[in-house]
């Protein structure tokens, strides 16, 4: 009984959410829904502590692998198994549903069961997909986060929610299919599935560079880096608090693991030639996010205008292809899942009192929330990256990575942190400070312990491993390590 | 763990205390603060004993950053340059807290206010201890971060958000060129521990001219910023929106002297550069020219204090700049301990004079003489101090040139207006009451300026100049061995030199009785008075930041959001789509088949998802499903109405794409 459990660690976790929807389908009670969806995720949080402990950080191979044949004959496995970097991104998919559970409670009138649905579904899926070994299985459950998303969007979502669905559907089916492209290319030439074999391969000289296009192209809409990027505005705004939250927690973290578990092993030297370009396309995505942040009126849009500017980061440090940087963008995106996660919590609870995302509707929050102003100006200088947040490891460790290419990048990166302090003060300073410009505004309520314990972790968390990031450091430097020696130097 | 660590960790755990379970020790956070302070002063003379007997004292706590080549290592570095700001920061920061203590009483953010100073204190005792430049820039942008809690203490007022931000987004400014200064660092010197960066520099070694120029360009920009040197120096008068008692803390004990203490800790590097040197000189004097006469014009007491402190800082900055460490050293902690003790003497007086003007039968100004007396002394005392001493090093650190002699000039011209403003503020605020109220009468002469008064304020400061000029003496000797590799380190005894700042002081006193004194409304040259306005309006520079930098980006975002973002790179994608559509039109009859064979498939899979509900639960799954079904009905009848079409048209898109991407694998494969 206890191999059972010990040897399919993994598979356990993967099947927790869907043992969750099974058991949703048999509760009818409001509060029997939210508790049943609760459990769950917080039974995956003590799996995930569980694998996090048995990880062993020394080895740079896969560890709790699984493989089952599936269909035998396209040689397309089950095959699941974690490395340093799966690792902390599945902690990170693991955390955060938990903190949606909490943050929809009330929030969440109509139909009930099937969001909590939808957020289990999301997260099983996401599971697979930063676990999966197999090209296949990665491509399939990478499409499934797709629906869930979609109807949280167009069901839940605010008033322009029909629009945005419709954007963030028609450019994640033409990022998959491009990615599917890629992917029936790699194992159309290899002959497998197998994401390790597919590594190992050596692909003709033509088809390299259109296969990495592919590939590229797919995952750089999910991330989504700079041209591709005007669906997430409209996404993160007009979904529910959960659905933002997933969106800009998780499934965008899935671009920047792909580059890292596809393109970056698969074609080393294409990587290289791509890099320059994909160097300034990040340092002007950094900015240009910056910049549109700025100019927004709305709340949930700013958020989201940074996480572009974020993500920016996150490609400037993978495409730098050493140790620091690579290590910097994993920890960036795992931090700018808190950090961003956090703020569509808190802009959420804002938002369920009084339906308005307009920053001017606001203003002398301060006189009425003060512990929502706490909240929101602790995760509000995080999310700039302030030192001894846990931002700043990521971005200085990014930082430092790129500046071993070109210092001309390290320069503007840091205009976009300047940037990042701007919009993001300047926000607190109409939203907090000054006197309450509507009536609403003056009448609200704090927090209340619900709500307090929704954002408490996410706040411990931005803390701690902004002073102590050792632990995330250690777990993936193995891994990261190996990928970058298959890299080489150029 | 050494016992030294304590000294930041107690106003760090008051701090996170009192955050953690403010409201439920509203009104009680000083019992929490200044027991923790107090003992970390005592610490802080406990360390100053040791390293006073047994030099510098290595502490390492714990491994930050492992990555690659980049190892950050958390820990200590304590030697005599840091025991003496350890010992200035807590020492202060103590006084203001048993001040706070009284001066806070009822305030509503009382925790959030004893919160944040102690994080203030904590984190700029870090700072002067930090034996990692990492580490450093850390608690630097920790005390910006402090510095903008405690400006928007008061958030209630506009002015109070608006000054919070602005503080911050200076600093942020001038802090990014620290940042790129920190990596530079790295990439020079391969490490960023700092005995072991001084180790390096002092070694000498191949490190080129301007690499390091650029690199002490970049940390001083940072020194720029948080010591409010010019260009950067429209911050400090900003931050006067914080209560009375965080000005105290920020003019004296933390924040403003992280830029002299950051050149002076890092002297090894910054001498192997000339250029920057001068750099650093030119900057400090002319912010110390412009400050000393803004802050001669300016009517409100505490805006005169700012200026004041920002023409000061720029004095340590010129010190710096012409390699005399130890003076600027010397400055900042003398300077340290007067504002202090001014701005606090500034706050009881203000709150007085207010009092007597409420009630007229508490008119007791005589026998407020002493203190205004003793702020006086206090406060014309730092610049007597710097041309004591310590002023010889500027004359003789670089040998005698043209550039030399004019900051020399510059200095003593600060000196002149200095001694000016100093009498002019206080002589305004403490025999007239605040301007504007009841100062009618301007024309009579100071009260205090009796015998007893002019002999109160000549005996002490006789004394303390003789007193600091053996501790000078001391003082370089002590300090000199954390500077080594800075040149000249002569001690300097008493001399002539003495005598010419004191002079110039003694002729800015003058001139501004006699000008106290003079009847106003007399004709004023058109020129006097243009220069009059122009550094009343503290030369324009906050107008000029407003029109030419701020205004202009937050219009431009607007505009490239709109007009770039939302007009070109949406409508580009969109057109794109719709050229899709377009190309899917011409298939024709494929459009109609596949549409149905869609549909069909869509109504296939819900039926049979209706049919394994029925199988399954009846109650439960069916239900779900039917509201799906409703859910998905519903969006699709919405979709129609917002777009006619689009559903069907998208899914043909992706049909296109499909065809598209069959055709590509033949090709791959063949």
């Amino acid at each position: 009984m206890n191999s059972l459990f010990a040897d399919h660690l993994l598979s356990w976790m993967i099947a927790m959410p869907f043992l969750g929807m099974v058991a949703l389908a048999f509760v009818r009670e409001r509060n029997a829904v939210l508790w049943t969806t609760l459990v769950a995720t917080l039974i995956n949080v003590a799996l995930a502590v569980r694998l996090w402990i048995g990880f062993d950080p020394a080895q740079d191979r896969l560890q709790f692998v699984e493989r089952v044949e599936w269909m035998p004959t396209f040689g397309i496995q089950y095959a699941v198994g974690v490395d340093g970097i799966s690792l902390l991104l599945i902690l990170l998919t693991t955390f955060l549903p938990p903190l949606c559970v909490l943050g929809s409670w009330e929030s969440i009138t109509s139909r009930l069961k099937a969001f909590m649905m939808l957020i289990l579904l999301v997260q099983g899926a996401m599971m697979v997909v930063f676990t999966a070994l197999d090209a296949f299985l990665f491509f399939m459950l990478w499409e499934v986060t797709m629906i869930p998303m979609y109807f949280m969007i167009v069901l839940w979502g605010g008033p322009g929610r029909i629009a945005a669905g419709l954007k963030f559907v028609l450019y994640s089916l033409t990022g998959s299919l491009l990615l599917l492209v890629g992917i029936l290319g790699l194992s159309l030439q290899a002959g497998t599935f197998d994401i390790q074999l597919l590594a190992e391969h050596a692909y003709s000289e033509n088809s390299q560079f259109w296969i990495f296009l592919a590939l590229f192209l797919g995952f750089a809409i999910k991330l989504p880096m700079l041209p591709f990027h005007t669906w997430l505005p409209d996404a993160h705004s007009e979904a529910p608090t959960a659905g933002s939250v997933l969106l800009a927690g998780v499934l965008l973290k899935m671009g920047g693991y792909g580059f890292i578990r596809f393109c970056l092993p698969i074609f080393p030297e294409m990587a290289h030639t791509f890099a320059p370009v994909v160097l300034w396309m990040s340092v002007v995505g950094i900015l240009y996010g910056g910049y549109m942040a700025l100019a927004q009126t709305d709340l949930k849009r700013l958020v989201a205008y940074s996480s572009v500017s974020h993500m920016g980061f996150v490609t400037l440090g993978i495409f730098s292809f050493n140790n620091e940087g690579v290590e910097g963008a994993i920890l960036q995106m795992v931090t700018h899942g808190l950090t961003t996660g956090a703020m569509f919590l808190i802009v959420g609870q804002l938002y369920d009192r009084t339906h308005s995302r307009e920053i001017a509707d606001y203003g002398g929050l301060q006189q009425r929330m003060p512990r929502f102003v706490a909240i929101l100006s602790l995760f509000a200088v995080a999310s700039f990256g302030l030192p001894a947040t846990s931002n700043f490891i990521g971005e200085f460790l990014i930082l430092v990575g790129v500046s071993y290419e070109n210092f001309v990048f390290v320069v503007l990166a840091m205009g976009g942190i300047v940037l990042g302090a701007a919009y993001m003060l300047w926000m607190l300073q109409r939203v907090a400070f000054g006197q309450p410009r509507t009536e609403a505004a003056r009448q609200l309520k704090d927090l209340d312990f619900r709500e307090m314990l929704t954002v408490a972790p996410l706040a411990i968390a931005v803390i701690v491993v902004g002073v102590y990031p050792g632990p995330l450091l250690q777990a993936m430097d193995a891994s990261v390590t190996y990928v970058v020696e298959r890299l080489g130097t150029g | 763990m050494s016992i030294y660590t304590l000294i930041p960790l107690l106003p760090l755990a008051a701090a996170v205390t009192l955050a953690l379970f403010g409201e439920r020790l509203h009104g009680k956070g000083h019992r929490l603060v200044i027991p923790a302070v107090t003992v970390s002063f005592f610490v802080s003379v406990a360390a100053f004993v040791e390293v006073y007997t047994n030099g510098p004292i290595e502490v390492s706590l714990y491994r930050l950053l492992d990555v690659g080549e980049l190892v950050v290592d958390v820990g200590f570095y304590i030697d005599q340059l840091t025991v003496l700001l350890l010992f200035l920061v807590t020492g202060v920061s103590t006084i203001v807290q048993f001040y706070a203590s009284r001066y806070m009483i009822g305030d509503r953010r009382h925790s959030r206010f004893f919160a944040v100073t102690a994080l203030f204190t904590g984190a700029m005792t870090v700072l002067v201890m930090s034996s990692n430049l990492l580490l450093t820039f850390i608690f630097w942008e920790v005390m910006g971060i402090c510095s903008y809690l405690l400006i928007s203490h008061y958030s209630d007022r506009p002015a109070a958000g608006r000054a919070a931000t602005k503080v911050f987004l200076v600093n942020s400014v001038a802090d990014v060129g620290l940042g790129i200064g920190v990596i530079l660092t790295f990439l020079t010197f391969g490490t960023l521990d700092i005995p072991e960066i001084l180790a390096r520099a002092q070694a000498g070694g191949d490190f080129s001219g301007y690499a390091i120029t650029i690199l002490t360009l970049c940390l001083f920009s940072g020194a720029v910023g948080k010591s409010a040197q010019m260009p950067a120096h429209v911050w400090l008068p900003l931050a006067m929106e914080a209560p009375t008692p965080v000005s105290a803390l920020i003019h004296a004990a933390t924040m403003v002297n992280a830029g002299p203490f950051l050149l002076v800790r890092l002297s090894p590097v910054i001498v192997l550069s000339q250029t920057a040197m001068t750099v650093i000189a030119v900057i400090g004097a002319t912010t110390a020219l412009f400050a000393a006469v803004v802050s001669l014009t300016q009517t409100d007491i505490k805006r005169t204090l700012a200026y004041s402190t920002i023409s000061q800082l720029g004095f340590m900055t010129l010190l710096c700049g012409v390699g005399a460490f130890v003076a600027a050293i010397f400055h900042l902690i003398a300077h340290g301990f007067f504002k202090a003790f001014l701005f606090l003497s500034t706050g009881n007086a203000l709150a007085a004079t207010e009092r007597r003007i409420d009630h007229p039968e508490h008119d007791q100004p005589r026998a407020m003489g002493g203190l205004f007396a003793g702020a006086f002394v206090l406060s014309v005392i730092p610049p007597l101090v710097i041309f004591s001493g310590p002023y010889r090093d500027l004359w003789l650190s670089q040998g005698f040139s043209a550039a030399n002699v004019a900051l020399w000039i510059v200095g003593l011209g600060t000196v002149f207006f200095t001694a000016m403003y100093l009498f002019k503020s206080i002589t305004e605020v403490f025999s007239h009451g605040p301007p504007g109220i009841g100062s009618s009468a301007s024309s009579v002469a100071p009260r205090f300026y009796s015998a007893r008064h002019v002999a109160a304020v000549l005996i002490p400061s006789a004394i303390a100049v003789g007193l600091l000029l053996v501790i000078w003496r001391w003082f370089a000797d002590f300090l000199s061995p954390a500077v080594g590799g800075a040149p000249s380190q002569s001690t300097a005894g008493f001399s002539a030199w003495v005598l010419v700042p004191l002079a110039v002081a003694v002729v800015g006193w003058v001139v501004a009785y006699t000008r106290h004194n003079r009847p106003h409304g007399r004709e004023v040259s058109s020129w006097k008075k243009r220069l009059y306005v122009f550094f009343l309006n503290k030369g324009y520079f906050d107008e000029i930041y407003d029109v030419f930098l701020v205004r202009p980006t937050i219009g431009a975002a607007h505009w490239m959001w709109q007009k770039i973002d939302r007009g070109v790179i949406d409508r580009l994608v969109v057109s794109l789509g719709t050229v899709s559509i377009g190309v899917a039109r011409r298939l024709g009859s494929v459009d109609i088949a596949v549409d149905r064979r869609v549909v069909s498939v869509g109504t296939g899979s819900v039926s049979a998802a209706r049919f394994l509900g029925r199988f399954i639960d009846t109650a439960g799954i069916s239900k779900t499903v039917d509201q799906f079904g409703r859910g998905i009905d519903a969006s699709g009848r919405a979709a129609r109405r917002y777009e006619p079409r689009t559903l069907q048209h998208n899914l043909l898109v992706v049909v296109l794409w499909l065809v598209a991407a069959l055709g590509f694998f033949y090709w791959i494969a063949g």
